[in-house]
């Protein structure tokens, strides 16, 4: 090759470079390959190989289907701004993973999907009862729940040996059992902060005492009450005695650090501890164990994180995105994408929760059949607007972090009822 | 640059004729003038005014994302004002603001005074001050949050081993104070190069021979400070500290990476309390108002600063 680069060659190579950083600005497959495309945005996935498994499926689908299938993954805490930003234009990708509340938030911008739902019910032995209760508007299915990840007790068997303890199996065994193990060195954590993880456990404690956030119409406070005292009551006692104050700073990963370290003995959270611990090799992966969702004087509850798969009504691919679920929710292609995520990925469908890979792990047995316990946040209400802006606005975790900071239970519900009223009073109209 | 109509006459080009009249339109002082602004207001129009008046009409709607909302007044303001996490806010902004700025116009003008020594790699030393400034701040600020982690922070294991602090050392992130405290170094620690460097470049500009005369008077290190320096670089300073004021006030990035409004919405200043209503919570139109509160506040400081340095 010549060293010198003549005009013609310097023409063509910016030429194409021009047309790379159009193709770049637009974000879009450039004109010379374009055939129909199908956008999805997705998140990234706790565990990578469950995205490039989804990647490789979307792959094989575009082949078959004859179109190209594109999946985006961004930050799950970036998720809110981007689908508020895509509803707002109306414009954006055609289908999006479904989280929270947003199949209520997001229903007249969402797709009805009711006949994909009930032909894969159908097909794969019904859907369990938190998938309507998280995905089904007054107006139908606005999303197709897709996976959900179980909340269950993580937990260091080796520092509870040693105490002589046996995991608990009710919150009020774990703060019995907590002040015991942290005079040991070995407290247990629950996030009192700005994170997800905070809410996940207040409304698993707050059901299981039988206390509500919100009436079950959605509208009426309902978090100022005896049972909430008692929830909060629960938490100030394991905060002074089973707890250390870094449970006030830490986020959705530091509870991952706590138990990885060693340090920590029981953590209220899915199993990504124990799946990291895994691929890393890490020696602790043989001390972590996990139990059964802990029960309270009303029950079991759980308030896991639930996912699902909508369709912008603004799509131009509605029938190719609900083609593409279809297959993606195909027997082989879901017990594919559970083994992926290592167990990560729990599935809403009856029949697909006896995939093997439970079995096979005794640490894992229980897992899939948590789902009887689970409930979308806001729970006896529907997960609307309102409960999303109670979550986003951390109501709970500053009730429980301003109790165990001295304010005296009562006035910190009272400034918690406060901050329930306003985010239920406006709300969402649909266009 | 324009063509002179004299090249298309020597070509003997078509539409010559057509060219020179367009040439000759725009040589015109009004035409040339306001072209020339022109594309800097379409700027400022589609990106600042449009934007900004935008959120003007959604803080007094009940704007939802992806709903059209209706006119409400002004129940927004009301609404937030009543708040007491959006009271909270308020306070957080001017304490953060208060100290972060003090302590930037404080330490800015004394390393500004270091830099302007003849050290040896003076160039190396300046430019190794930049560094804060120059990397992106989320990127920064990550790394100041591991060091502030409560498992693993450097700062408090550093403390621990020389003694300073009793082990298991402060909970950077999770009390109040310290939290404050956290995200103000990190502020400070961004936003001082800015402040040394604009500082130094006043310094430099100051002549040699205000402090000579100032020595024949018998003025000490400090005097000539006091009454040398200081008066002198009061316009730069003036300039730097109505700059970093803006951008101390609506700062986002440090509190949203280090603690996301926390503990109990103690660090949240406007920007991220109004991300958190209106962005991610879908009310518009109460984010708008929270992030408009900015503007009358930073509007009065700008009118004071700006009437000071023309004072001046």
């Amino acid at each position: 090759m010549s060293d010198r680069v003549d005009r013609r060659e310097f023409l063509k190579a910016a030429a194409g470079a021009t047309a790379g950083m159009a193709w770049l600005a637009s974000g879009r497959a450039p004109a010379f390959a374009q055939k129909r495309e199908l956008t999805f945005l997705s998140w990234n996935h706790f565990v990578p190989a469950s995205d490039e498994e989804l990647r490789r499926q979307a792959e094989v689908f575009s082949k078959q289907a004859g179109v190209s299938v594109r999946v985006d993954t961004i930050a799950h805490l970036q998720l809110p701004a981007k689908f508020a930003a895509e509803a707002q234009a109306q414009s954006g990708h055609d289908m999006v993973i479904s989280g929270f509340s947003h199949p209520f938030l997001y229903e007249h911008v969402l797709a009805d999907v009711g006949e994909v739902v009930d032909e894969l019910g159908r097909k794969y032995g019904g859907w369990y009862p938190f998938a309507a209760e998280s995905a089904k508007t007054s107006s139908g299915w606005r999303a197709v729940p897709w996976f959900w990840i179980s909340f269950p007790g993580t937990y260091n068997q080796a520092h509870f040996k040693a105490a002589g303890l046996e995991p608990p199996k009710t919150w009020a065994d774990l703060l019995r059992e907590g002040k015991i193990l942290k005079k040991q060195g070995h407290p247990v954590g629950i996030a009192i902060s700005h994170c997800n993880d905070a809410h996940s456990t207040y409304w698993s404690v707050a059901w299981s005492y039988g206390a509500k956030v919100l009436e079950a119409d959605g509208k009426t406070p309902a978090i100022n009450s005896d049972k909430t005292a008692e929830v909060i009551e629960w938490y100030k006692e394991l905060y002074a005695d089973a707890m250390e104050p870094e449970v006030l700073s830490w986020d959705d990963a530091s509870n991952n650090r706590f138990i990885l370290s060693g340090k920590g003995s029981w953590i209220h959270n899915p199993i990504s501890p124990y799946n990291s611990a895994l691929a890393n090799r890490l020696p602790i992966a043989g001390d972590l164990n996990h139990h059964r969702s802990l029960a309270g004087p009303a029950g079991i509850h759980s308030a896991p994180p639930i996912s699902g798969l909508g369709i912008w009504k603004f799509s131009k691919n509605i029938a190719l995105a609900k083609d593409f679920i279809r297959f993606l929710y195909r027997k082989e292609n879901f017990d594919a994408w559970i083994v992926a995520s290592n167990a990560f990925n729990h599935p809403p469908l009856r029949s697909f929760a006896d995939h093997p890979i439970w079995t096979q792990d005794p640490k894992l047995a229980m897992l899939p059949k948590e789902a009887e316990f689970a409930h979308p946040r806001g729970w006896p209400a529907r997960p609307s607007d309102a409960v999303q802006r109670i979550d986003i606005n951390f109501v709970m975790a500053d009730m429980v972090a301003k109790a165990v900071g001295g304010l005296p239970t009562r006035r910190a519900m009272e400034w918690a009822q406060d901050q329930v009223a306003q985010a239920a009073r406006g709300q969402l109209k649909a266009a | 640059m324009a063509v002179s109509p004299r090249v298309f006459e020597a070509a003997r080009l078509p539409g010559a004729g057509r060219l020179a009249r367009v040439h000759e339109w725009w040589e015109q002082e009004h035409v040339f003038g306001y072209g020339l602004i022109l594309p800097a207001l379409l700027l400022l129009t589609g990106l600042v005014a449009y934007p900004f008046l935008m959120a003007v009409y959604f803080s007094l709607s009940d704007y939802w994302v992806g709903s059209p909302g209706q006119f409400v007044g002004l129940a927004n303001y009301r609404d937030i004002l009543g708040n007491d996490v959006f009271r909270q806010t308020v306070r957080n902004s001017f304490v953060f603001t208060g100290i972060a700025l003090t302590l930037k116009t404080v330490l800015g003008v004394w390393l500004a005074l270091l830099l302007a020594r003849n050290l040896r790699g003076k160039r190396l030393i300046r430019g190794a001050v930049l560094l804060p400034f120059v990397i992106p701040t989320a990127l920064s600020t990550l790394g100041w949050w591991w060091m502030f982690d409560s498992l693993y922070s450097v700062v408090n294991w550093t403390g621990i081993r020389l003694g300073l602090l009793s082990p298991p050392g402060p909970n950077w992130l999770g009390v109040p104070a310290y939290a404050m405290a956290a995200v103000i170094a990190v502020n400070v620690w961004r936003g001082l190069p800015f402040f040394a460097i604009t500082v130094l470049a006043g310094l430099v500009a100051i002549p040699r021979e205000h402090y000579e005369a100032a020595e024949v008077d018998g003025a000490g290190a400090w005097s000539r400070f006091r009454y040398v320096t200081l008066p002198l670089l009061r316009p730069v300073l003036a300039v730097v500290i109505l700059f970093s004021t803006i951008f101390t006030f609506s700062d986002f990035n440090i509190v949203y990476v280090l603690t996301r409004g926390g503990p109990v919405n103690t660090t949240h200043l406007f920007a991220t309390l109004a991300y958190q209503v209106g962005l991610q919570g879908g009310n518009l139109g109460q984010g708008a108002a929270i992030s408009l509160f900015l503007f009358p506040m930073l509007g009065v400081v700008v009118f004071l600063q700006l009437r000071y340095i023309r004072r001046e």
